[in-house]
């Protein structure tokens, strides 16, 4: 009987060193239980900074993340490796957002109309030359743009993308995302900055 | 006079370094809200798979298994071994593979479509024991258990498989479902773990 081996080849799985991404997904579908949660612990943290800065609180920015991981957590094998792992879950995160932020707004706006005016005119004007400006500042006046807006200049300017990762994230063209950082940008400036003249 | 102030860093579409940095500050949600999406994600069970069959798993549950040390981990490096070869195998990727894998080969039989003798062959360093299940075994745990040495953290069995295609996985301490990494994969079953494919031929 020809049973002898010519060949052996050991492949040996590295749990313990360095995974990429895609490694981490593939053996998440394996079922190994820790993996999803170590590609969590990568990308948790910027998907609280964006998903706080779109939303404008905590509890909507908690709600938002934990809202994309589950759903990347189910949709899983649907994930294709010529995404990036980051950018699709950017993508889930991108419309969680959008979802949230058109609950609470309609909810919102029946009661808050008049004072978020209110608020804004009021609020501190942040002067260039005066150094870090403080977070209700900067949080005061991300809330006042247009979501579209808000989201484009986040992702342009929190989140670091260039215009190809907005496209892929957002769904939108690359010359409206620039209409809409500069129209952000221009809405910024006007909040943020003291005007000399009247 | 204009103000020199307004305009300083924004540019067209750009935005001035104080407000950028403020904005990159990082965002505490605060530690239990990692906890609550942790739990959340424990009771969804192994990605994937729909809800109303991840209930089959009740067998083979996978356990929360706190990493052993680096040394003896490796965690399965599986290998099916014998004798004349079969064709070419589409390998899927691997993670830090030394060897490419040695393509699936079964020892040929005293006559044509008998049951053929397949050496299967995991590397599980750290594991209490090791069983392979398939179509050919019923997918029973206890049918096939694999026996150690031979190297160290080597697992082997040898058992009679018909002519054929056949699925089949390890179960690494009675509770982790592992595909083996050299052979190719089944197309998934929707149970939510992966299974490797055999091919057994008639012929040589």
């Amino acid at each position: 009987m020809r049973g002898h081996v010519t060949r052996r080849a050991v492949t040996w799985f590295m749990v313990g060193r360095l995974m990429s991404d895609d490694e981490l997904v593939r053996a998440a579908l394996g079922g190994d239980p820790g993996a999803f949660t170590r590609l969590v612990d990568r990308h948790y943290d910027r998907c609280a900074r964006y998903a706080y800065r779109m939303l404008g609180t905590r509890e909507d920015a908690e709600d938002a993340v934990q809202e994309t991981f589950l759903r990347a957590h189910r949709a899983l094998a649907r994930y294709e490796a010529r995404d990036t792992f980051g950018a699709w879950v950017t993508r889930i995160l991108v419309n969680q957002c959008r979802t949230l932020g058109a609950r609470r707004a309609r909810l919102a706006r029946r009661f808050l109309r008049d004072d978020e005016a209110m608020e804004r005119a009021e609020a501190p004007r942040w002067r260039a030359e005066e150094g870090t400006i403080p977070d209700d500042a900067v949080q005061r006046a991300l809330d006042g743009l247009e979501p579209l807006l808000r989201e484009a200049f986040i992702l342009k300017h929190v989140e670091d993308m260039s215009y190809d990762q907005m496209e892929q994230a957002t769904g939108a063209g690359r010359s409206a995302l620039k209409m809409r950082v500069k129209r952000a940008c221009d809405a910024l400036r006007a909040a943020l900055e003291v005007r000399e003249h009247a | 006079m204009p103000d020199e102030t307004t305009g300083r860093g924004w540019g067209d579409d750009g935005c001035p370094a104080p407000l950028a940095e403020a904005l990159r500050r990082p965002v505490d949600l605060g530690p239990a809200a990692r906890a609550r999406l942790a739990d959340a994600l424990a009771a969804e069970g192994t990605p994937g798979a729909p809800p109303h069959v991840r209930a089959r798993r009740w067998l083979v549950r996978p356990a929360r298994w706190a990493l052993p040390p680096l040394a003896t981990i490796a965690a399965a490096a599986g290998l099916v071994v014998c004798g004349a070869l079969g064709g070419a195998w589409a390998s899927r990727a691997r993670t830090g593979a030394s060897a490419p894998p040695t393509p699936p080969a079964v020892a040929a039989a005293a006559a044509e479509g008998d049951p053929r003798v397949v050496r299967f062959v995991l590397v599980a360093p750290g594991a209490a024991q090791v069983a392979l299940v398939g179509d050919f075994n019923g997918w029973d745990a206890a049918r096939t258990p694999m026996r150690p040495g031979g190297a160290p953290g080597m697992w082997t069995v040898e058992l009679p498989v018909s002519a054929g295609r056949h699925v089949y996985a390890f179960v690494v301490d009675g509770t982790r479902w592992v595909a083996d990494p050299a052979a190719p994969l089944a197309p998934e079953d929707g149970f939510g773990s992966r299974n490797s494919v055999l091919v057994v031929g008639a012929e040589t």
